[in-house]
């Protein structure tokens, strides 16, 4: 393992306390709403707040570990991190940025500008080395950032919301560069981010921090499609529902009943697509099981599409056409008929 | 109708009053002048800081003989004092530890009256308690850490450099710490590192054991005298005669004998 | 904009203009640099200098630290380490130079006998003295601006410099001396003009002696008596050097105080 890490901090009011894995050469995002703990999270791993309780390994290396009485602080850690607003020295040039891990590493001046050089080139900066951080734009700066933290050849590293600071068409850009420059690192990587579309461009695996504790965690593709924490069925887009099934069968707190396609039984949860839910200002007839009364309580029109928010039973939002909005006069108060496919239905265990 | 009749009674009432407020005030004055001029008010002494101890003494006697009088007294070297004097301060009296001072400020005008010469003084070497340095005459200074003097344009500053001159003992300039008037030089002494100063006798006196005072003979000092003048401006300038006549009086000498000042020379 | 307001404002702005006009339509022009060439006015300027510059330098040496600690370190009784290092700001000066009399005086100081008759280190009366009121002086206007300026800054970056594998000494050195710049520049010229223009400390603690602690403020005060041409040829020169700082500071010092 090249990261193996079980950190709980208590800070003020909040608690942390997750378990985070990963091995050379595997990208790990770490996504969350704000307040989760995620930027925690990254500080103990590079080592600038200790762990009130667990044990952080980098390669094996014992580097927090409050029983033992090990701290290894971030100096000796070679943990390289790419931080949020890049963080690159306003007083330095580029290469002296990308210089300054090897100077502090005792690396003489001239092979140090060396290596830097070469890094910068391979970023597509070379011809900006002696640019200062604030001639350079919102890419050039990342790209600066993680040549800075690759250079110093680090055993683990990490990566906060780097490409947050971007605007989308930049975002894109990078992202492509950011995987060509992660895949040639030989280590492990830890990505936060609040972009599903980073972790899914970027990362293997998907750990959901939810309030300090981890929601879920497996896979990206796996965590998305079945999502079982609301954070991340907001970001993939699905309705995201908790019963109790019975069988063919599932019961809703919300007094609904959901008729599914296979047999399953326990504490499930429910996903469902906007675009599988269909309206109907009338009971509709035909072969979907699943038909549910309810008022609607919002409409979000994107573009061609409308999502409309149904309150009742089983509370959903449906995705329809803003032709099918006027159409069937689909406003706020209005009653409506919902009716999903049970083959729409995609069913697992909480 | 009314209207008019009550204001005419208004105004006759207030004009009979006017009249014999007026009256009474002429009569209770002609009296009065039958008998001694009495004095009141208030003045502004500007005094050379060696009197400090001296006019405290005879301010609070004068008050006490004269009730109703307030003598305030300015301190500071004479030379600080002309140029207030000169620059326009509303002082009544101006009493000078050196004459040169006072003929500045005749000569510009704001003293117009003859300067009366009132005390003198010597100089004296003063030094830390139980003169651990065991100082025994001013050719002994150049020797010392540090001298404490007044400054050059302050009058004691003068006369010591006048003495020093004469008697032919030079202090190096870097062992010279300068005093803005002759109290602050002797604090250089007092409380301070310095090793020696060059006050006025009346000033060690003043001291008491808080120091130790090394005489100069007669025949090495110099003597400073005193001229004191009433200012031309003073808005009391009765009470401003009153007080230099008070200085001149015995009664004044003597007060200024007992605190070390000696009588002028009367060559 | 309320008439008045505009008023008050004039009356305030005659108060301290009129005064600088005093001293300017008085300067003696056409004698300026006799007054100036006069042992007097030469000996009080370079030891001016010289002193001015050592309690700066002092200051920084000290300052620095002490500006680190105040704003990095938890530890209980900082408010009231704080408020003694800038009390000196706030004591009347001869207060000051009274205070340090009754630390370092070789007669009845605290601990000036004992530097006397151990190193023979006498300070009163001496320029390590008048550098040593100085400083005393000087310093918390150092530490005071350093300290505003370190906690303005993004300590991030020195999180960042950690990561990359800088010690203490590293980080301090290459990012958060650089990054506070500024502050210490502003702090070091607040310092220095603060140490010019000491007055009562040096006075009363150093005395007035000519070439080794007459100062040009204590030249000015002795010299307007006698020479009152050189005095205030000597308050030109101290009054455009405060000019000169105040200029180039004016974003630095109006902003610093902005912020805090």
């Amino acid at each position: 393992m090249s990261l193996d890490a079980t950190i709980k901090i208590h800070v003020g009011e909040f608690d942390l306390d997750a378990r985070i894995v990963a091995t050379d050469g595997e990208t790990v995002a770490v996504i969350g709403p704000n307040g989760a703990g995620k930027t925690t999270l990254l500080r103990a791993l590079a080592g600038l707040v200790p762990i009130d309780e667990g044990r952080i390994l980098v390669d094996d290396d014992v580097v927090d570990d409050p029983t033992a009485g090990t701290y290894v602080v971030p100096e000796r850690r070679s943990v390289g991190v790419v931080f949020q607003n890049y963080l690159l020295f306003p007083h330095l040039t580029a290469l002296e940025n990308v210089a300054f891990g090897l100077r502090s590493r005792h690396v003489s001046r001239g092979d140090a500008r060396r290596r830097a050089a070469e890094w910068l080139d391979r970023v597509g900066l070379g011809d900006r080395a002696r640019a200062k951080p604030r001639e350079l734009s919102g890419g050039q700066q990342q790209r600066v950032a993680l040549a800075r933290a690759l250079v110093i050849e680090p055993r683990l590293l990490l990566l906060d919301e780097p490409l947050a600071a971007l605007d989308i068409g930049t975002r894109t850009e990078l992202r492509r560069d950011l995987r060509t420059h992660l895949s040639s690192f030989r280590g492990a990587r830890v990505l936060i981010t609040h972009e599903l579309l980073d972790a899914v461009a970027l990362a293997d695996r998907l750990v959901v921090l939810e309030n300090g504790k981890v929601a879920q965690v497996g896979p990206v593709a796996e965590v998305s499609a079945r999502p079982r924490s609301r954070y991340v069925a907001d970001l993939v887009g699905v309705n995201l529902l908790r019963g109790t099934a019975m069988g063919h069968t599932v019961n809703l707190p919300t007094g609904g009943t959901i008729v599914t396609a296979d047999e399953v039984h326990g504490d499930v949860c429910v996903a469902i697509h906007p675009h599988s839910v269909s309206l109907h200002r009338a009971a509709p007839e035909g072969s979907p099981r699943n038909v549910w009364r309810g008022t609607i309580n919002g409409t979000d029109l994107l573009g061609d599409r409308a999502r409309i928010h149904v309150n009742g039973p089983v509370p959903l939002v449906a995705e329809v056409t803003v032709a099918a909005v006027a159409e069937l006069g689909l406003r706020d108060g209005v009653e409506v008929w919902a009716a999903v496919k049970a083959t729409d239905i995609s069913i697992y265990p909480t | 109708m009314r209207k008019f009749l009550r204001r005419f009674a208004v105004l006759t009432v207030v004009g009979v009053l006017v009249a014999a407020l007026a009256a009474s005030t002429a009569v209770a004055e002609a009296p009065a002048a039958k008998k001694a001029p009495k004095l009141s008010g208030s003045i502004t002494v500007s005094a050379a800081a060696s009197l400090t101890e001296v006019f405290a003494k005879m301010g609070a006697d004068f008050q006490k003989l004269n009730k109703g009088t307030t003598i305030a007294f300015n301190y500071a070297a004479s030379s600080a004092l002309a140029t207030q004097i000169q620059g326009g301060a509303p002082a009544d009296v101006f009493a000078s530890a050196d004459g040169a001072n006072t003929q500045k400020v005749v000569a510009s005008g704001q003293v117009t009256a003859d300067p009366i010469d009132f005390t003198a003084n010597k100089l004296t070497i003063v030094v830390k308690k139980g003169n651990p340095k065991s100082v025994k005459s001013l050719a002994d200074l150049p020797k010392l850490g540090v001298v404490s003097l007044c400054a050059a344009a302050v009058p004691c500053g003068k006369y010591a450099t006048q003495m020093l001159a004469q008697d032919g003992v030079t202090i190096p300039t870097d062992k010279i710490t300068l005093g803005q008037d002759v109290k602050t030089t002797l604090t250089a002494v007092q409380s301070g590192d310095a090793d020696a100063a060059l006050v006025y006798a009346t000033d060690a006196k003043a001291a008491g054991t808080t120091i130790t005072e090394v005489k100069i003979p007669a025949s090495l000092n110099v003597l400073a005298v005193y001229p004191i003048a009433p200012i031309a401006s003073s808005q009391n300038a009765k009470l401003a005669d009153a007080w230099i006549a008070y200085v001149i009086s015995p009664a004044g000498q003597k007060t200024l004998a007992q605190f070390g000042f000696l009588p002028v020379p009367t060559t | 904009m309320p008439l008045i307001a505009v008023l008050l404002a004039l009356v305030a702005v005659a108060f301290f203009v009129l005064p600088l006009i005093g001293l300017l339509q008085r300067a003696p022009w056409s004698d300026v640099w006799d007054d100036l060439s006069t042992p007097a006015a030469r000996d009080a300027m370079k030891l001016s200098l010289v002193c001015s510059l050592w309690a700066t330098g002092l200051s920084i040496l000290f300052g620095v630290p002490l500006a680190y600690v105040l704003a990095r370190a938890e530890f209980p009784g900082r408010s009231l380490v704080r408020a003694l290092v800038v009390l000196p700001m706030v004591l009347p000066p001869v207060v000051g130079g009274v205070a340090l009399l009754y630390a370092f005086s070789v007669n009845n100081g605290l601990v000036g006998g004992w530097l006397h008759d151990t190193f023979d280190i006498q300070l009163t009366f001496s320029t390590s003295g008048a550098v040593l009121a100085e400083t005393f002086v000087a310093m918390p206007f150092l530490v005071i601006t350093v300290e505003a300026g370190l906690r303005l800054m993004d300590r991030r970056y020195e999180d960042a410099a950690a990561t990359l594998g800088a010690n203490r000494w590293t980080v301090f050195r290459r990012v958060t001396l650089p990054l506070i710049g500024p502050s210490l520049f502003a702090g070091a010229a607040l310092a220095w003009a603060r140490a010019l223009g000491e007055f009562g400390a040096t006075l009363t603690f150093a005395g007035n002696i000519q070439g080794r602690t007459q100062t040009m403020p204590l030249a000015i005060y002795l010299l307007l008596e006698s020479q009152q041409g050189t005095a205030i040829v000597l308050s030109l020169v101290l009054l455009a050097v405060s000019i000169i700082v105040l200029v180039a500071l004016r974003d630095r010092w109006f902003g610093a105080v902005r912020e805090s």
